[in-house]
This record gives structure tokens, sequence and C-alpha cells, in this order.
């Protein structure tokens, strides 16, 4: 028995694919945090005025925070003045074409097989979907793909400095509306420094013609990346956004803390999917990224709807709950999450679905899978407030250990103030049995493959909510974490 | 084809094969029967390449191949099937999925192109429909909510896909009822009862070997080969019962 | 840090903790004392009636139970209990009838160690019931050797005030805890416990949460299985009505080397007005990968199926409703193993669901 343990934690042992590093000149904001520092950012993207006091006023109610002490999270306290905040590609201000990227980064996202080449994906495979692209290198959006075709239908899809510029009232009406200033350390952090991200706005009955994606990648030595997405779907708007993460293989720690901001009016309808591979470190734990993202969906018109489906295998440490607050009549959130944690990797994840709405719904599907010396918590909350009649809540959390020397924890919270509700909660541990393992090879699979099948099959409710391009990605991902030396 | 040489097994300890000694040709069906305890299941396993069942003397060889050297998915692209008693429920994973990969590993072993999704299904499906299970059952999780006989006919239907040279068939006919116990006696007979093939049934009645004819009748107990006969071997055993016959 | 020196509500096994309601409970006014010859069930066996924590030897036989001094632990709670305290300690082999102990507050706090020693397939059964008011605060230690069995019933029937318990116990190789509790009273409560399981080791630990009015009721407990092959159970329900809050929260730890762990949990919750507040908390936290472990958890109303098809064959709303309750909450105290403890235990429930419903 532990040797097929051995063998199954042999199997997922890993090697990351993603580890190189683009050797590019970088402009970067002088070592440190301080309020310069926030004032060279701000400067840096042209920034108006009122953004400068956002976030000066964020830095300051930053001061005057604590870390968070986790329990299941073992952290080396982190020396903020230790780190770059903001490292820009050493380019034009603006960039006119892709033609103008410097050709590095652009064989950077070649090599992480993304397209961000329009042509390329115009010539693609006949019948394949659109997907526009926003690439995100160290702290600036270095490409924004489709823009044209998205604006004929009049979405608008920019990297959210762009916005702050173009489309000031918008940004300005829901920028920290679903994640106060305030919330928690690290999305306080990420007010006053966050150098990049997305802004998406799908206007009133516009279904996105494609999926929208941002692929992010921290590249630069000793420098935090704090990028800030806000979606915001009107009345009866429908939007896919997809979200990929890699860095190349660092000894040190480096910090990604992210804050996502979703808005759903009426009707509206967020699916947010996130595939998460940032560097893990090494198998001792040395290096690797330390993922602290705050991630939130404001479900306020009736029937919206925000569904967040995530497949995590990286991350030195995880700490991300995206959560929905469903405060609209018969809003509906859903939370599918796979986490793979390996070696010394720490993932502490889970939701929040907070209830405010009449007949709101909420689904929770949480598949953690731990091996080697690796801790997978999900945590989460169901809370439901007084007012919010007929409310309905599923929750199933399973996990699969791999090794004998990895932890599995379950810390669900159920806060319930309305006797109309129904919330159910299950949860079961497990191990990969030998008696699968055993038949999958009586029929010829070789061990790894065995493991991926079944580590497949486990994580299949989650996958199958994933878009098409995505799930496919997500499956080999899942594989070839698999991969590796079978003992 | 399959040569077993004074075998002798053991799982936590505990000896089970004594000194078994067995050769099937191609061509041949064999029946092993014996009591429970007999150690019947535990030949299959061994055969078969389950982890925990260590071999302590003797050998085995398949086609002039160490058997027992060979890891249980080498066995199986070697072209020895295992027909489990209690096929095992794979959540999440549909019985598509799982045979279509397993048959393109085993393809892949020997150096054979993999057969695409669409020519795979027409594959599947005609199995299915030999065995009279419905296709749609192809698509659900690998055994998962299966019934005793619906899991032993996808035995029967993942022989059919695979289509081994060599089958060992653990107990296939617990669980199945009479009109069952005929379909999947005829898909044995059908896939396997072929000059270049060979099947070794383990049972412990005789009611599966009206349908498949055995060349020889086998008595196993106490870990090892007391008696072998013809067919008749197993109607005397079903007379007179295995304490008569065996000892 | 509250004015009593107890974590706050930002610590994570105190977030639902009812700290004020301790405050206050320690504040409240001396009461006349209740007669306590009503709590005593009519059993063969040793009867303890402490007042306010102190021993009243008249009112007592204390059989093989003895008074000595008390170690206390250094939970928050439990370590105001130290001193002078009750004692069962069986040697190996030992069976003794049922140990009945009743607690009658008359206002302000008292505190009180127990500790239940057990020696190899030893057996005991012991009954706690809880009258009066004011801040009734108990610590106890149970050690159970090889084989040795245990049943404890503890019910909380006071009128105001608070009762807290920690708990903290060792279940040997093969041995045997159960414990149940009931919450039927007006007083708010918290339990604590700590249950560490060894090798082969049984526990099992839940019960009925009642709670009404302002009354706010908690449990906290944590089964931590150290070595292999341990089976716990963990079966809570919650009854809250009014404006009440009850909490369960329940833990389930298995260590690294505690292969074949069976643990199981079940935490369900019933709201009886929109006012009321039920949390439920069902954790695990597994370190071995041999194991079993499962929780479920549910929070709703009463199934109006149930509910209809009831009143279509005859019977009264109000009645349906006060049988379906009593059913939700019979499977917690059914555990208890003496008949007559369970039947008292029952009709004190009864009593509550009565008065409320």
């Amino acid at each position: 028995m532990a040797t097929k343990n051995a063998e199954a934690h042999a199997a997922v042992a890993k090697k990351y694919e993603w580890g190189f590093a683009t050797d590019i000149e970088q402009d970067f904001a002088p070592k440190g945090l301080s309020e310069d520092t926030v004032r060279y950012i701000s400067a840096k993207k042209n920034e108006p005025e009122w953004m400068l006091d956002w976030r000066l006023k964020a830095f300051r109610l930053w001061q005057t925070m604590e870390a968070p002490d986790w329990a299941k999270l073992n952290i080396p306290s982190i020396d903020y003045q230790d780190a770059y905040y903001y490292a820009e590609p050493k380019a034009k201000a603006t960039i006119a074409s892709l033609d103008e990227l410097d050709p590095e980064i652009l064989r950077t996202y070649q090599k992480l097989g993304i397209p961000i080449e329009e042509q390329k994906v115009l010539a693609g495979v006949e019948g394949a979907r659109k997907v526009a692209v926003d690439a995100v290198f160290d702290s600036v959006s270095v490409a924004t793909t489709f823009r044209a075709e998205l604006e004929a239908a009049g979405v608008i899809f920019r990297s959210i400095s762009e916005a702050i510029r173009e489309y000031p009232d918008l940004v300005r009406k829901w920028l920290g509306k679903v994640v106060p200033q305030h919330d928690n350390y690290f999305a306080t952090l990420n007010c006053a420094v966050f150098s990049d991200g997305t802004f998406v706005y799908i206007p009133e009955g516009v279904r996105c013609p494609m999926e929208l994606s941002t692929y992010f990648r921290i590249n630069a030595e000793n420098t935090g990346q704090f990028e800030r997405t806000l979606i915001v779907a009107d009345k009866g708007a429908y939007v896919s956004y997809l979200e990929g993460c890699t860095a190349p293989m660092r000894d040190e720690n480096q910090l990604h803390a992210a804050v996502v901001e979703l808005v759903a009016l009426d009707d509206a309808e967020i699916k947010y999917s996130t595939v998460q591979n940032w560097y893990p470190g090494d198998e001792n734990g040395v290096g690797g990224i330390y993922n602290f993202v705050t991630k939130r969906a404001l479900c306020q018109g009736k029937r919206s709807k925000v569904s967040w489906t995530q497949v995590e295998t990286g991350s030195a440490v995880t700490w991300k709950y995206p959560s929905c607050v469903l405060n609209g009549e018969d809003s509906v959130g859903e939370f599918y999450s796979v986490a793979v944690t390996n070696n010394r990797q720490q993932a502490d994840t889970g939701t929040k679905m907070i209830h405010n709405g009449k007949g709101s719904r909420s689904t929770i599907v949480s598949k953690g899978i731990s091996a080697g010396r690796s801790d997978n918590t999900y945590r989460g909350l169901v809370k439901v407030a007084p007012g919010a009649e007929g409310v309905r809540n599923f929750t199933q959390c399973d996990s699969l250990l791999l090794s004998d020397q990895c932890g599995a924890h379950t810390v669900p919270y159920i806060e319930v103030r309305n006797p109309s509700a129904q919330i159910e909660h299950e949860a079961t541990t497990s191990k990969i049995s030998e008696d699968q393992l055993f038949y999958a090879m009586s029929r010829g699979l070789d061990q790894e493959a065995a493991v991926a099948l079944i580590v497949n099959g486990f994580a299949r409710e989650v996958l199958q909510q994933l878009p098409m391009e995505f799930a496919v990605e997500a499956q080999k991902l899942l594989g070839i974490s698999l991969e590796g030396s079978v003992g | 084809m399959l040569k077993i040489d004074n075998l002798h097994a053991e799982i936590d300890g505990k000896a089970i094969l004594k000194g078994l000694s067995l050769e099937v040709n191609p061509g041949e069906i064999h029946a092993i029967m014996g009591p429970n305890g007999a150690g019947k299941s535990t030949l299959g396993y061994v055969l078969g390449g389950r982890p925990g069942y260590e071999v302590t003397a003797g050998s085995v060889t398949f086609d002039g191949q160490d058997l027992l050297e060979m890891a249980a998915n080498e066995r199986a692209a070697a072209g020895l099937f295992l027909g489990f008693q209690y096929p095992v429920e794979i959540p999440g994973v549909s019985n598509v999925q799982f045979l279509r990969e397993a048959l393109n590993a085993q393809r892949a072993t020997r150096d054979e192109k993999p057969l695409s999704g669409g020519e795979f299904l027409k594959l599947a499906r005609a199995q299915a429909a030999a065995l009279e299970m419905d296709a749609e059952m192809l698509k659900r999780p690998v055994n998962v909510g299966f019934s005793g006989g619906e899991k032993k006919r996808n035995e029967m239907v993942q022989m059919g896909v695979i289509d081994p040279k060599f089958a060992i068939l653990d107990e296939t006919d617990s669980g199945l009822d009479i009109d069952a116990l005929r379909i999947v006696g005829d898909g044995i007979n059908r896939i396997m009862r072929k000059p270049d093939k060979a099947v070794l049934l383990i049972t412990h009645y005789q009611r599966l070997l009206d349908y498949v004819k055995p060349d020889f009748v086998h008595v196993l107990a106490d870990g090892r080969i007391t008696r072998t006969g013809g067919a008749e071997l197993a109607h005397e055993l079903e007379r007179e019962g295995y304490t008569q016959v065996a000892a | 840090m509250s004015v009593l020196d107890l974590p706050s509500n930002r610590a994570e096994a105190w977030r639902w903790a009812d700290l004020g309601g301790l405050a206050a409970a320690a504040a409240l006014e001396p009461v006349a004392r209740a007669d306590a010859a009503p709590y005593f069930l009519d059993l063969p066996g040793a009867r303890l009636l402490f007042v306010d924590g102190v021993l009243d030897e008249g009112a007592s036989d204390l059989g093989s139970v003895t008074l000595a001094q008390l170690a206390a632990g250094d939970h928050p709670l439990g370590r105001r209990a130290g001193g002078l305290g009750w004692l069962l300690r069986l040697d190996g082999q030992a069976v003794t009838d049922p140990v009945q102990v009743v607690h009658v507050a008359t206002g302000r706090e008292n505190h009180l160690a127990a500790e239940i020693v057990l020696g190899e397939d030893a057996a005991a059964q012991v009954v706690e019931t809880y009258v009066g008011a004011g801040w009734s605060n108990r610590a106890t230690r149970v050690e159970l050797a090889r084989s040795a069995r245990l049943m404890r019933a503890v019910r909380f029937l006071q009128g105001a005030g608070f009762v807290s318990v920690r708990d903290e116990a060792a279940v040997g190789q093969g041995a045997s805890l159960v414990t149940t509790f009931l919450g039927a009273g007006h007083a708010g409560s918290r339990i604590d416990g700590q249950i560490v399981v060894g090798e082969g080791g049984y526990a099992e630990v839940g019960g009925a949460l009642l709670t009404a009015g302002e009354q706010k009721q908690e449990c906290a407990v944590r089964v931590r299985h150290a070595e292999p092959n341990g089976q716990s159970h963990q079966l809570w329900r919650a009854v809250a009505a009014d404006r009440s809050v009850a909490s369960l929260a329940a833990a389930v730890e298995v260590a690294r080397h505690a292969q074949k762990t069976d643990g199981e949990q079940s935490l369900r919750g019933l709201l009886l007005q929109r006012t009321a507040t039920v949390n439920l908390k069902p954790e695990l936290e597994i370190f071995a990968d041999d194991v079993k472990c499962a929780h479920g958890a549910t929070v709703g109303e009463l199934d109006a199926r149930a509910l209809f098809y009831m009143q279509s064959r005859g019977i009264p709303k109000p009645r349906a409703q006060a049988m379906l309750t009593r059913a939700f909450v019979a499977d917690s105290i059914e555990r208890i193993g003496n008949e007559a403890v369970r039947e008292a235990f029952a009709a004190d429930a009864d009593a509550w669901l009565e008065a409320v419903l």
C-alpha cells in the first residue's frame, strides 16, 4: 500500500514547463514601497488626479493594516521594501500595432502558446473560435487583440490603464465598489500599487461575440504583480472571460496580489474561468509565487448570474476565495474549483456565497487533489440574510490524497438566518484506490496514464464547466502535472 | 501459450498458491474450479499482475516471455485480459474514454496506429450490441451505478473491443441471471473461441460451462491443482461436491 | 480579550461564542435555590448535588466518587475550574451503577472540575443536569484505559444565565466514549471539547441544542484521531426559534499515521422563525491518506411535503410540526444507552418543543 502511494506520488511529481525567463530591457520603479512609488506608478500611467488620490488613500490605509495570519498557511513574513512594484518592458509609450511589440515578448507568448497575433488566429484552423486576448507582461498590458471587432459590438475590452484614461466615468463608477479599498491587506495594497489589468464593459443586451482572455506573465525578478480586473455586464449582457497565468522559475518568492471585481446587472451573466499555473517553487519549496488574490462578484441585478471556474495548479502559496454577493432577486452564484498541490505547495482556497437576495441560489463544487508534502484547504462561507426567502445552496467538497505526507482540509462555514433556506453541504476524503489503478492498468494504461485518468475523472464536474478551449488546456495541464518520474 | 510452473504466491505473508503448474495452448479453453478459499482469484490476480501478491517461487511465461517481470499494463499490451470478479467503479471517467485510452495505449506499445474517435465508437457500439448492452451505457462512468450483471456484461464488451489473445475470466458468471449467462457465454465463444486464442475460466459452479464448453477442467484445492479432466469432470464436481472429488 | 479574559470572536474557534452572554450571566443577581429532587432520576447508584459548585453532602450519596484537588488545564474556560472537584476512578474490570450529578446555580458564577478515570475494561455511566441561574463553568477530564467504556449524558436546563463546559478526553486503545448533550433550558451555552482517540478507539459526541428567545447556544468540539483504526461519529441537531442563535462547530482531525480512520459528521439545523440563526461548521483536517471521512450538513425548514401528508391524514398542522421537529431532534439523543436516561432527555426535549411550538 505504501508502495502504491509512493508510486502515485511520483507520478504527480512534475516539471514546470513554463519556467523560462525572457531577456528584455525593462524599466523599474525604484525598489521598495512608499508614497513616491505610488506616485511613480500613477505618473507612468498618465493617470488623472482622482486616480492618484484613490491610490494614496489606499496606501495610507494599508500602512495601518496588519498582514492576515491564517491558520493553515505557513508563510515567511514578506519584506515589502525588498521588491519592485512596477516593471515595464522598455518599449514605445504606446504600441500602435503588434509589429511594434518587442519581438522578445512576442516570442515569450509564442512559447506559451498564446495567440496574441490576430492574423495567426484568423488564419488558424477553420472553424476555431476567436478569442480576444489581453496580454499582461509584468506590470503592463502589452497587447489587446480583436479590438475593432469587439468595438463594433459595443464591447469595451481595454487594459485598465487605458480605460481609466478613456472611460473615466465608467471605471470610477465601479472601481472599488465590489471589493472596497479596506477589504483586506492584499486588496488594499493592490489599490495602491496596481499596475495594469483588464477592463471589460458589455453594454445592455449584448452577448459578447467571442471569449475574452487575459494572459498574465510575471517575468522580471523581485517584482510583484498587482493587476486589477474590472468587468461590468450591463442588463441582459453575457460574457465569458478566461484568465491564464505563468511565471519563470526563480529562487525568490514573488508576490502576486490581484483584485478582480465583477458586476452583473439584471439578467446579466458572467462566466469567469481561471487556469492558474504560476511557478510553484521546486520540490523543496524554494521559490514560487505567493498568490494572494481577491476576487468577488456583485450579482446586483435580478436573475443575474456569475460563475467562477478555477483550475489551480501553480503558486507556492495560494490564498484565494472567488466570491459572489448575491443581492439580486433570483440571482445565481456558482463556484467550481480544482486545486492541485504537490511538493511543498500550500493552497487555501474556496468561496463565499452571500445570499441577500430573495430566491438566490448557489452551487459550490470543490475538488482538492493533494500530493507530495503539500497542504490543500477548502475554506468557504455560505451566508443567508434574514430577508432572503427561498435561498438554495448546494456544496460538494471532495478531497483526493495521493501521498501519506500531504494534508487535505475542509473548513466550511454556514450561517443561516432565514428558515426558508435550504442549505446542503457534503464532503468526502479519499485516496486513489489501488483497485482503480490496477483495473485501469490491467486494461493497458501505464501508471501515469492511469493516475491522470482517475484524477481527471475526479475533477470532471469542474473541468466540464470550462469553455472548450480552456477545458482541453486544463486537462492537458492536469495530465502534465501528473507526468514525470514514475518510481 | 501460457506456462505456469510450480507457482507459489502469498499475500500479507500468507501462502495461497503452493506449487501450481498448468499449461494452456492456443485454441484451448481451460476451466479452474474449486471450493472457496482454494486460491482461484489469487491465481487470476497473480497472472494479471496485481500489486500485493508476492510470488515466492515458480515461473510463468506467456508466449515465451517472463510474465511475472511485466507490469499489469504490459501484460495487457502483450495480449492478456483479466475479467474481474468485482469490476471497479471509476467515477467521472466514461466507458468510452476509459476503453479508448486503454486500447490506444495497448496499440502504441505494439507500434500500431491509434484508433480515431469515430473508428473506436463504431467498434465499441458493435461489441455493445453483440452483448445486448444499451449503447448509452458506453457514455456512463465506468461501472458506476451498474448492476452486478451489467458490470459483468461491460467486462465482456471491453474484452470484445480489446480483442485479447488470452483471457482469464474470474467468476464471470456470478451475478448473472439465466438470460445474461447465455449472452455472456455466447460472447466468450464469439470473441475467444479461435485457434490462436485461449481462455482460463475461473468458476465455482459449472453452469457457465454449459455455454462455454471447456477442453480441460482442473480442480484447484489448497493452492495446487489436484485433478484434471475433461468437461465431464465439472458435472462430477457438481454432483459429488468438492470435498469428494478434490481429496 | 473581553473582561473575562477570553479570546475574541475574531479567533476562529470563538467566532460564534456568546462572550457578552457569558459576562451577563456572571453578573446575575442571586436567586432562590431550586429544588434538585425532580432532576434525580430513579436509578441506582451515586447521587451528587452541587450548589454553586459546592457539594451538598447531606443531599448526596458519593458511592465510588471522591472529592479531590484537581489540576486546571490551560484552556481559557477550563483553567478557571481548578481546585476541589469530583473524581470517579474505577479500577480495571470495575463496573458501577450510573452516577448522577445535579448542579444548581443561584446566580453569579461558579466553577467546578471533574475527572473520570476508567481502568482497563471498566465501564461507567454519568448523567449531569444543570438547573438554576448564573454562570456555571465546568472542566471535565476523561481518561479511558484500554477497552474502557463511558456513557455520558449531559442536559442544560438552567432557567437563565450560561453553562459552559470544557471536556478533555483521551480514549484509549479499543475504548469507547459516548457523550450526548441536550440544551433545553433558557440559558446560553458553550460546549467546548477536545477528544483524542487512540488505536481502534471509538468516540461519539453529539446532541441537540434547542434555543429560543435571545438565547445563544453552541458547540465547538474537535475529535482528533491520533492512532490508526479509530472511529468517530459527531451527530448534532440545532433547533432555533425567535431571535436565538444555535451554532454547531464540529471538527475531525486525522493525524499523519492514523490510517484507516473512519470519521463521520452530521450537522443539521432547523430554523423556526426568520429571526433566528443557525451556524454550522463541519470541519475536516486530514493528514493520512487511507481514511474514510465524510460530513454532511444541512439547514432548512420542515419538509413541506411531510407536513402536508400528515395534515391530509387529519393531523392538525401544529401537531404535525411538533411531531416532525421531535423526529428531527430524536436521533441525536437516541444514542443514550440507558433507557431511563434517554426517556428523561426525550421528555425534556418534548417539553421544550411544547412550549415553543
